[in-house]
């Protein structure tokens, strides 16, 4: 094991090549959680269907329950009635787990957050905690995929680690 | 062995919560189901998990500025919605649309019919257990969305359809890919019907369930293929004609028990009727202008009301549009399909199983966020 | 004869004179738009239900002076849409029409969420659309972001 420079709030010990793999085990493996509330819950079975295959990044068994998930993609409008049960589910969920919010409504509100607003909450991050935010509405079943590599690349954490990778974000910290 | 055997004592009813999270094919749906052992005794559908106050919105938006709303409300005919909503206002304000204009819209509503319907086909399918045909239908699918896409720049959620015509003219290109989607589409139909019509479970699971009396569907108000199947031969486009619909040949198919397999069968054969529509359209279609110019830009209809309704790929659907002079509609209501198509499942749902609950919730082609708005 | 002529015929005998308004252009979407009172609402959807009509929906609409329910019935003919308008006031609540059509219990439902008219005797007041716990009405013209608010003479005069 090579050594390495201690951060703050990281275990004392490091196995850096075993983080590695079991990172790139999970990210290569991820289980969406069907979780479609609006429109952007087509684009998602679109995106898993037969043109843009999701199963070839690994990501293809969409589980309907959250106790055998570790990713859920937000996607739609979160209505104020159903809050609660995103919380709910998002507990759920083992960890680690993952959280990819899509399409406007999830980001921010969408084309439905507007002054007088009294129906939904205006973003998934207000609920759950988020990794990547994919926008669009709804995005193309292409933005979804990318939303998935850029979430890999931040399981496996940043590619200037990840030689596997030919994903690249201009920037490249995650 | 027998005489071991002891009848249970007391009977018990135990409620299971169904949703709002699970495989989403419809939305947000919570059905609250009371079972005694395997058959349901009470089934109470709770909505409102998708509600996003579209009609509060109506008042808060100019009319131009609402057409986004439309798509989402039925996110599955997204076209068909922009395409009413702007007819409506038209009709509020007097506004006239060139002929050229009318047929593209017509066809682009009927190409967004046929992708609605192979929606909900590969998606009942695969709730029955069957995926095969759910990854041919989203082939087919997206050749129509390709078409739609490149005419529009959406796949999904559309607004294409404006006041006085559309935003883009067709060009050589989509007529082209129209129609040979239509001749690739009907090559299909033997696939699907081997795959899926004749199939001896599917038949099973369909045939005799979910049965909708034709005196039950006027009670809940069902519109769409759900009625047709039980034998009332009713389309809003046959009734009241709007568009250009009474200048084509098509046949309403009508089912004869309203069982799931009927409503299967009478969206099928929509499905080949709005190919013909497509097919007569595309014969038909005039040189002109795509939208009137004449049209303003800020619609300010004088006072009144319109109910204007048509046919969207899940039944009777209305805009109600109370004006009252100004810029902002007064009152914006719309009537959607599957209110009625999903209340009536609180009587059709007795007494069946868990298992033929979940067929007939996919045969009735619900979209929840339309119920919610 | 045509369905929509039946029932406006049996309308005309129940109700005052200048109740019934025709549109045989079909301007505004329906055939015949009839002003029923309070009253006569229940006997009016009964004629209905006898007639083979359905009820398409149930809209409200909230006036300064008044507040305004809209039934809209319809049969399987072609273009026979007639609307039924009944006044009500803020606090008065109409009879439900739950045991004449199957379809209002959940229409009145959504009445109440969004204007809190309260129907009386309707066997679920539940919210429909609403969380459970809503005590707001969202499109009463008192509440949120509103940009009009009249009486209703000046929309209808």
């Amino acid at each position: 094991m090579e050594s390495q420079t201690l951060k703050s709030a990281e275990p004392v010990i490091k196995f850096a090549l075993l983080e590695d793999i079991l990172n790139l085990a999970r990210a290569n493996s991820l289980w969406p959680m069907t979780f479609g509330l609006a429109c952007c819950a087509i684009e998602m079975m679109a995106a898993g269907a037969s043109r843009f295959d999701l199963d070839r990044f690994g990501a293809g068994v969409f589980r309907p329950s959250p106790r055998q998930s570790d990713l859920m993609i937000v996607a739609g409008t979160i209505s104020k009635k159903m809050a609660p049960a995103i919380q709910m589910l998002w507990d759920q969920m083992p960890n680690p787990k993952w959280c990819i919010a899509m399409g406007n409504c999830a980001i921010s509100g969408g084309p439905f957050e507007y002054d007088g607003q009294y129906a939904i909450v205006p973003g998934a991050h207000l609920i759950v905690p988020v990794d990547v935010f994919v926008p669009g509405c709804p995005p193309r079943p292409e933005g979804l995929i990318q939303g998935f590599l850029a979430l890999e690349d931040k399981i496996t954490k940043g590619e200037d680690r990840n030689i596997l990778r030919r994903f690249h974000r201009k920037g490249g910290k995650s | 062995m027998a005489e071991q055997f002891q009848e249970p004592v007391v009977e018990q009813i135990y409620t299971l919560n169904l949703g709002p999270q699970h495989p989403s094919t419809h939305g947000v749906l919570r059905v609250l189901l009371d079972l005694d052992g395997e058959f349901i005794v009470k089934a109470d559908p709770v909505v409102g998990y998708g509600h996003r106050g579209h009609e509060k919105m109506g008042e808060n938006r100019l009319y131009k500025q609402f057409i986004p709303n439309n798509s989402r409300v039925d996110y599955l005919s997204g076209m068909i919605y922009n395409h009413g909503f702007c007819l409506a206002v038209e009709k509020l304000a007097g506004i006239q649309v060139p002929e050229r204009a009318k047929y593209i819209r017509v066809i682009c509503s009927e190409l967004n019919r046929i992708s609605s319907h192979l929606l909900w086909f590969g998606t009942y399918v695969m709730d029955l257990g069957g995926f095969t045909p759910f990854l041919y239908a989203f082939d087919d699918r997206e050749q129509i969305l390709d078409i739609l896409d490149r005419v529009s720049g959406s796949r999904l959620t559309y607004s294409y359809c404006r006041f006085g015509g559309v935003t883009k003219d067709v060009d050589w290109q989509f007529l082209d890919m129209t129609a040979s989607f239509v001749k690739r589409l009907r090559s299909r139909w033997p696939d699907y019907h081997n795959l899926v019509t004749k199939n001896v479970i599917f038949i099973h699971r369909t045939r005799d369930v979910g049965v909708v009396t034709p005196e039950l569907a006027r009670q809940y108000g069902v519109t769409g293929p759900n009625l047709r199947a039980c034998g009332i031969p009713f389309d809003t486009r046959k009734s009241e004609p709007y568009e250009v619909y009474d200048r084509f040949d098509f046949k309403v198919p009508v089912g004869s028990k309203g069982d799931a397999l009927d409503r299967y069968n009478v969206r099928v054969e929509e499905m080949e009727q709005s190919c013909r529509i497509i097919e007569q359209a595309l014969d038909q279609l005039p040189k002109g202008d795509f939208i009137n110019g004449d049209a303003p830009f800020k619609v300010k209809p004088p006072k009144g009301e319109v109910y204007f309704a048509f046919e969207s790929a899940r039944g009777q659907t209305a805009y109600y549009l109370v004006s009252d002079g100004s810029g902002y509609a007064y009152r914006c209501h719309i009537r959607v399909p599957s209110f009625g198509n999903l209340h009536v499942l609180t009587e059709v749902l007795k007494g069946t199983l868990v298992a033929d609950a979940i067929s007939i919730l996919g045969s009735i082609d619900v979209v929840i966020p339309e119920i919610d708005r | 004869m045509a369905k929509k002529d039946e029932i406006v015929q049996k309308l005309r005998t129940m109700l005052p004179e200048d109740a019934v308004s025709a549109d045989e252009a079909y301007k505004a979407g329906v055939v015949f738009s009839v002003r029923v009172p309070l009253a006569k609402l229940r006997d009016a959807a009964s004629a209905f239900n006898e007639a083979g009509f359905y009820l398409e929906s149930i809209t409200g609409l909230d006036f300064k002076d008044t507040a305004e329910l809209v039934y809209h019935f319809n049969c399987y003919e072609p273009k026979s849409r007639i609307a039924v308008r009944v006044l009500c006031g803020h606090d008065q609540t109409p009879k439900t029409l739950v045991d004449i059509f199957a379809s209002a219990e959940w229409q009145e439902r959504e009445v109440r969420d969004f204007f809190g008219i309260r129907f009386a005797d309707n066997p679920d007041m539940r919210p429909l659309l609403l969380p459970e716990d809503a005590d707001y009405h969202p499109l009463q013209k008192t509440f949120g972001i509103v940009h009009a608010y009249h009486t209703r003479e000046e929309i209808y005069g």
